[in-house]
């Protein structure tokens, strides 16, 4: 295939204790696409994605990233990756600085002598250009998280993961939490992302949020895959029919897609 | 502290109405209440103490803060990575204990020190381990370790105390305690270095970051990148090393050390770390705030007996400022917010 995917995982399952989490799923992300990631609560998408991100160890199946079969066994691994997580709660830590959050595991540093100091002054240009472009105002760099809304945080993570250059951005009910103007920057700002190469895999309850922005859908229930769809294929409100229901309705349109 | 100069210095940022400003750089600046406090409690006292404005009585508060301090800066460090030590007091006794029983023994004194502090790092690795691995809260694994190290000490030594009379005093006592300048202990510079360091440590390094990080959200630290269990580890061992060293510092100032010391000192450094604007919940505080939260309690520990009040009044009235800094620290924040 000359599309090669970005992502490809092949074959995951997953069990806690006697609950099975998830049965033989298969799940691709293609370059430079939105892919969304649905279901009901419980039907695995968290799962699945923590199991991408490191988090969880899979009990079997394989990950592909960029062609090559990779191990992701910790958060780190997948940053190493280029795979890149916002989750809704986790997105920044309210104490800290907004720079201080921005930079949290990749600070950049200066050398004196044996010891490496921060570099605040890089920190805090590198974040006020940030802020700049997403429309962002706040006082100074140094300002603390806990003062920014909801969806300027998830902005602020969004913006991360774009300057350091991640292949693969994932957003965790990203809109869930937002009022509807927030929602909207959120949305725009992740067709921006996309703009600039990334692709991004979107978990939503809320399936017009997601249909807005998205190349495809994954439908996920009870740890499987009941369907897949490129957006022309099928509406925003047939897919909540699926998710409703439980089982696909519509024809099967697996055969022909991966 | 450049405190003032950070207020001015912000230059990149429009003129505004300084009290908004001022809001900002406090909302940043927990400490500052601290600061105030001891300002505040120093001019009550320089009134109510008539010696309480001569050297040797800043010294004596400086002994007792010291010694506190550096217990504190452990606690504080770790109280911002999320977790809590109250067996620092017994730790601080065990730390003593071993090291008068080897120096009494003839080892060589900077032999004993090591192996106390490294006596007290293994105390500090265990409470970590079982914190981080087990998950049982901190609060509850160190009240553990607090009576059993206790419990050791009275019956390793039988409830009886240790004295260590040498006919010429060691230079290692001098370094850990000893007297530099009239009454000036070394112990303040002991404290003072470590304040620095750790102050260093928190807000230039990357290993800082990730200890705000881990007490702020452990979680969204996690899912970040920052190995927090590997820091809360470290810090439990930072915390159990330096209540080791203010053991090993106090007894060169006491020469004797009786199984008791150090009962009560955990809650003491707990609620010098607070009064400094140390989260009880983690992520946010600094050794800035904590230094003169000990300062603070050093000069109230002083000054009420300078000003013919009764000892017994040092615990109610520490126990006062307690409340009232967090009290007043919880509304500034919630007000500077909006």
């Amino acid at each position: 295939m000359s599309d090669q995917p970005l992502v490809q995982m092949v074959k995951i399952s997953k069990s806690f204790g006697t609950v099975q989490a998830l049965k033989d799923v298969d799940f691709d992300v293609r370059r430079q696409e939105v892919m969304g990631l649905v279901g009901d609560n419980g039907a695995g998408k968290s799962t699945l994605i923590k199991i991408l991100t490191g988090v969880y160890p899979p009990d079997s199946g394989e990950i592909y990233f960029e062609g090559k079969k990779v191990k992701v066994s910790s958060p780190k691994d997948a940053r190493d990756l280029g795979i890149e997580t916002v989750y809704q709660d986790l997105a920044l830590i309210p104490l800290m600085s907004i720079s201080r959050n921005f930079f949290l595991g990749r600070e950049p540093v200066k050398q004196f002598g044996p010891v490496r100091l921060l570099d605040k002054r890089k920190m805090d240009e590198t974040v006020k250009e940030v802020l700049a472009e997403i429309g962002i105002r706040v006082r100074s760099p140094d300002e603390e998280v806990a003062i920014l809304s909801g969806g300027e945080r998830q902005s602020v993570a969004i913006g991360r993961a774009v300057y350091f250059g991640a292949k693969l951005l994932i957003l965790d009910e990203p809109t869930s939490a937002l009022s509807i103007r927030e929602t909207h920057k959120v949305l725009d700002y992740i067709l921006e992302a996309k703009g600039r190469g990334l692709s991004i895999v979107f978990i939503t309850h809320n399936i017009y949020h997601v249909y807005s922005v998205a190349d495809r859908f994954t439908i996920l229930e009870h740890g499987s895959k009941v369907a897949e769809f490129s957006k022309g294929e099928v509406s925003a409100e047939e897919i909540i029919e699926i998710i409703r229901s439980g089982h696909q309705v519509a024809t099967d349109n697996n055969g022909g897609k991966s | 502290m450049g405190k003032v100069t950070n207020q001015a210095g912000r230059g990149n940022t429009p003129p505004r109405l300084s009290l908004e400003r001022f809001l900002t750089w406090l909302r940043r600046h927990p400490e500052f209440g601290a600061f105030a406090g001891t300002v505040v409690v120093f001019i009550g006292f320089s009134i109510t103490a008539t010696r309480f404005l001569t050297p040797d009585s800043f010294a004596g508060i400086l002994t007792v803060a010291a010694e506190l301090g550096i217990v504190a800066a452990g606690i504080t460090f770790l109280m911002i990575s999320g977790e809590f030590d109250l067996s620092v007091g017994s730790v601080l006794g065990v730390a003593a204990m071993i090291f008068a029983l080897t120096v009494k023994a003839g080892w060589p004194v900077l032999g004993s020190w090591i192996v106390a502090l490294l006596a007290s790092a293994s105390i500090g690795l265990i409470n970590g381990l079982i914190v981080t691995k087990t998950g049982i809260p901190s609060f509850i694994t160190t009240l553990g370790a607090m009576m059993f190290w206790r419990g050791i000490l009275l019956a390793v030594t039988k409830g009886f105390p240790i004295q260590f009379f040498p006919k010429t005093m060691p230079p290692m006592f001098f370094a850990l305690n000893g007297r530099f300048v009239g009454q000036f202990r070394t112990s303040a510079l002991w404290f003072l270095g470590i304040v620095l360091l750790i102050n260093l440590i928190l807000v230039r390094t990357r290993y800082g970051n990730a200890v705000y990080a881990t007490g702020g959200n452990r979680d969204a630290a996690r899912v970040l990148g920052v190995t927090t269990d590997r820091v809360k580890l470290i810090n439990f061992v930072i915390s159990a090393v330096l209540a080791g060293l203010a053991g090993c510092i106090q007894f060169a100032r006491f020469l004797s050390i009786d199984p008791t010391r150090g009962v009560g000192l955990e809650l003491e450094a707990i609620a010098a770390a607070v009064i400094g604007g140390t989260l009880l919940t983690g992520g946010a505080g600094n050794l800035v705030g904590t230094l003169f939260g000990v300062l603070l309690v050093g000069m109230v520990r002083s000054g009420l007996v300078q000003s013919g009040a009764p000892a017994y009044w040092y615990q109610a009235f520490v126990g006062l400022i307690v409340v009232v800094a967090v009290i007043v620290n919880t509304r500034l924040r919630r007000w500077a917010l909006g």
